[in-house]
């Protein structure tokens, strides 16, 4: 068993197992939660991960700079060790940016098209 | 008028314009994405100035779950069966986005009180079509085809479900979807047996949100298609490159005779127009461009955003929205290949020229509208999508949507915001909503096609 922590409902904990998703998890006990597509594709359910570990790689929506920013696609993600996050929108502040404003890296796109990273060492 | 003859809908156009007008509309209010655990739901509105409650939302029709996203909706009969006395024009098919849910509901045993008839399935739809992420919906005769954007998984180009008059799936519509990479708009004109369709992009890249690079990447569309419409496959693609960034809104003009027709191009914030040749092949050409606008706090200028795309039932006037700055626009297309800009009108947007409007703070811009059938009044609402306005507009999520009117001089060009009238969906029950597509029950100028 898994403890789940949400930090911004009061620290509340929950076990989960862990062998399926966080959102069907959480929800079957009683936690309520946002969600649109239950796939991975469209990002109503994201959460930010604080502490833990989730495998989460049949997500479809996030970009490389929303993973570095500790975000995790809950109708997807399966808990690998305790994990505290903050969920709902108020966890958002970092998901949503003006495109035009704050433009990706080539890193930092999504999975399928970013470029890797160049590592300069000194 | 409608009903006068036998089925739904208006013999032609020009009967159609002569309609009583509109005393109700129904429009899209979303809760999902805004932190508000409730269900969209579909809104009755009050447009019957004699009406004490004119200008309100009168019921609220909840759907049975949260997280659909409620985006476009249309009926299951139009003017193109109006010579069938079995149809009427009493359900609306409203598709959720995200959940894939599409909701029949009744409009006709209480207008007033609209209520859920059918729910098909997302689940059903993705086994038995492999599609998710619906979006258009026409009725051709008595059955009904809807766009989808993606297969099952999300991924592009998707294609198109068709349903029976009992709004049961009978499959995919098309035979092929050709060499097409993206679905978004579609609109057919039986005449010359021909459907054009549209692209926005997967819904596993335009659901979570806008990235600009994704578009250099072509993750985005640029491209229109003419299908031949009896044998429901693509025969000729329309290449728009960067005049076509995004190709969102298609419509032709409503006089079944007429090969042209528009788009409009979000991303470059442009009129795209098309129309059959001589020798039965078709062209575009680029009649409307509006300059990106510079702002203090951007890198580089704001492109307008031309999200949707609406003719008037007489084909004089073509009206458009930049919701990124602001503005809504009428053209006067009497000579298609030279629109005349008419009317211009501005409501938030992002260049700060008409913030407030009647007494309401705007959040977004205006974005989606319906047309009376005579023409002369529009309502404009201000949510795109739920992602894409929490990256543009984040006050939105406080503020909800809003819709206004404007008064469209139909004889002599021209729009002014109507001073008597706005529904703040910001002050909703249950908190701050957003609103986008409304249809009206007599019929709009989106609703109708003549065979």
């Amino acid at each position: 068993m898994k403890k789940i922590t949400i930090a911004n409902r009061n620290n509340a904990t929950y076990e989960v197992k862990g062998n399926k998703p966080l959102l069907l998890e959480l929800r079957s006990l009683g936690v309520d939660l946002p969600y649109g597509c239950q796939y991975g594709g469209c990002i109503t359910c994201a959460a930010k991960l604080i502490k833990g570990k989730v495998d989460q790689k049949s997500q479809v929506a996030l970009n490389n700079r929303q993973i570095n920013d500790g975000y995790v696609i809950l109708c997807v993600a399966r808990a690998k060790t305790d994990c505290t996050f903050d969920i709902g929108v108020e966890s958002h502040d970092k998901l949503y940016r003006n495109p035009f404003i704050d433009p990706l890296a080539p890193h930092e796109l999504k999975a399928d098209i970013a470029s890797f990273r160049e590592i300069k060492n000194d | 008028m409608e009903g006068l003859c036998c089925g739904p809908g208006y013999a032609s156009p020009s009967e159609a314009i002569r309609a009583p007008s509109e005393k109700l509309l129904y429009t899209i209010a979303i809760y999902t994405g805004t932190g508000i655990q409730k269900p969209d739901y579909l809104a009755t509105i009050d447009v019957d100035p004699k009406s004490e409650s004119y200008s309100k939302v009168i019921h609220r029709l909840e759907m049975p779950g949260i997280g659909d996203e409620l985006h476009h909706m249309g009926w299951n009969a139009c003017s193109s069966c109006h010579d069938d006395k079995s149809m009427s024009r009493r359900y609306l098919l409203v598709p959720g986005v995200r959940s894939n849910n599409i909701y029949v509901v009744d409009t006709a045993t209480n207008p007033k009180a609209p209520r859920i008839h059918k729910i098909i399935q997302g689940t059903e739809i993705k086994t038995k079509t492999n599609l998710s992420g619906p979006h258009t919906v026409h009725c051709l005769g008595s059955e009904i085809i809807i766009s989808f954007l993606g297969d099952a998984k999300g991924e592009a180009p998707g294609g198109y479900l068709h349903l029976n008059k009992d709004f049961e799936i009978l499959g995919r519509w098309e035979n092929s979807m050709g060499d097409i990479p993206f679905s978004y708009d579609f609109w057919y004109q039986p005449r010359h047996n021909v459907m054009v369709s549209s692209e926005w992009a997967a819904p596993n890249t335009f659901m979570p949100g806008f990235d600009l690079e994704e578009v250099g990447h072509l993750k985005y569309g640029r491209r229109l298609h003419i299908w031949d419409f009896e044998k429901k496959r693509p025969i000729q693609t329309m290449y728009l490159g960067e005049d076509g960034l995004i190709p969102l809104e298609v419509k032709f003009l409503h006089n079944p005779n007429s090969s042209h027709g528009f788009c409009g191009a979000a991303l470059s914030a442009n009129v795209i127009h098309f129309w059959k040749t001589k020798n039965g092949s078709w062209e575009w050409e680029k009649i409307i461009d509006i300059d990106n606008e510079p702002h203090p706090d951007w890198p580089i200028p704001i492109p307008g955003v031309m999200s949707a795309l609406l003719v008037s039932m007489d084909d004089k006037y073509l009206y458009i929205n930049n919701w990124l700055h602001g503005d809504m626009r009428q053209y006067n297309i009497t000579d298609p290949h030279n629109p005349v800009l008419t009317g211009q009108v501005w409501m938030g947007g992002l260049l700060g020229k008409a913030p407030i409007v009647n007494g309401v703070k705007i959040a977004g811009g205006p974005q989606m509208y319906q047309l009376s059938l005579d023409g002369k009044r529009m309502y404009v609402t201000t949510s795109l999508f739920s992602t894409w306005d929490n990256q543009f507009y984040p006050e939105i999520r406080t503020n909800g949507g809003v819709m206004l009117m404007i008064n469209c001089d139909v004889k002599n060009g021209g729009m002014k915001i109507n001073e008597d009238f706005v529904v703040n969906f910001g002050n909703e029950p249950n908190g701050p909503s957003r609103c986008h597509e409304s249809r009206y029950p007599g019929g709009d100028c989106t609703s109708d096609i003549w065979l």
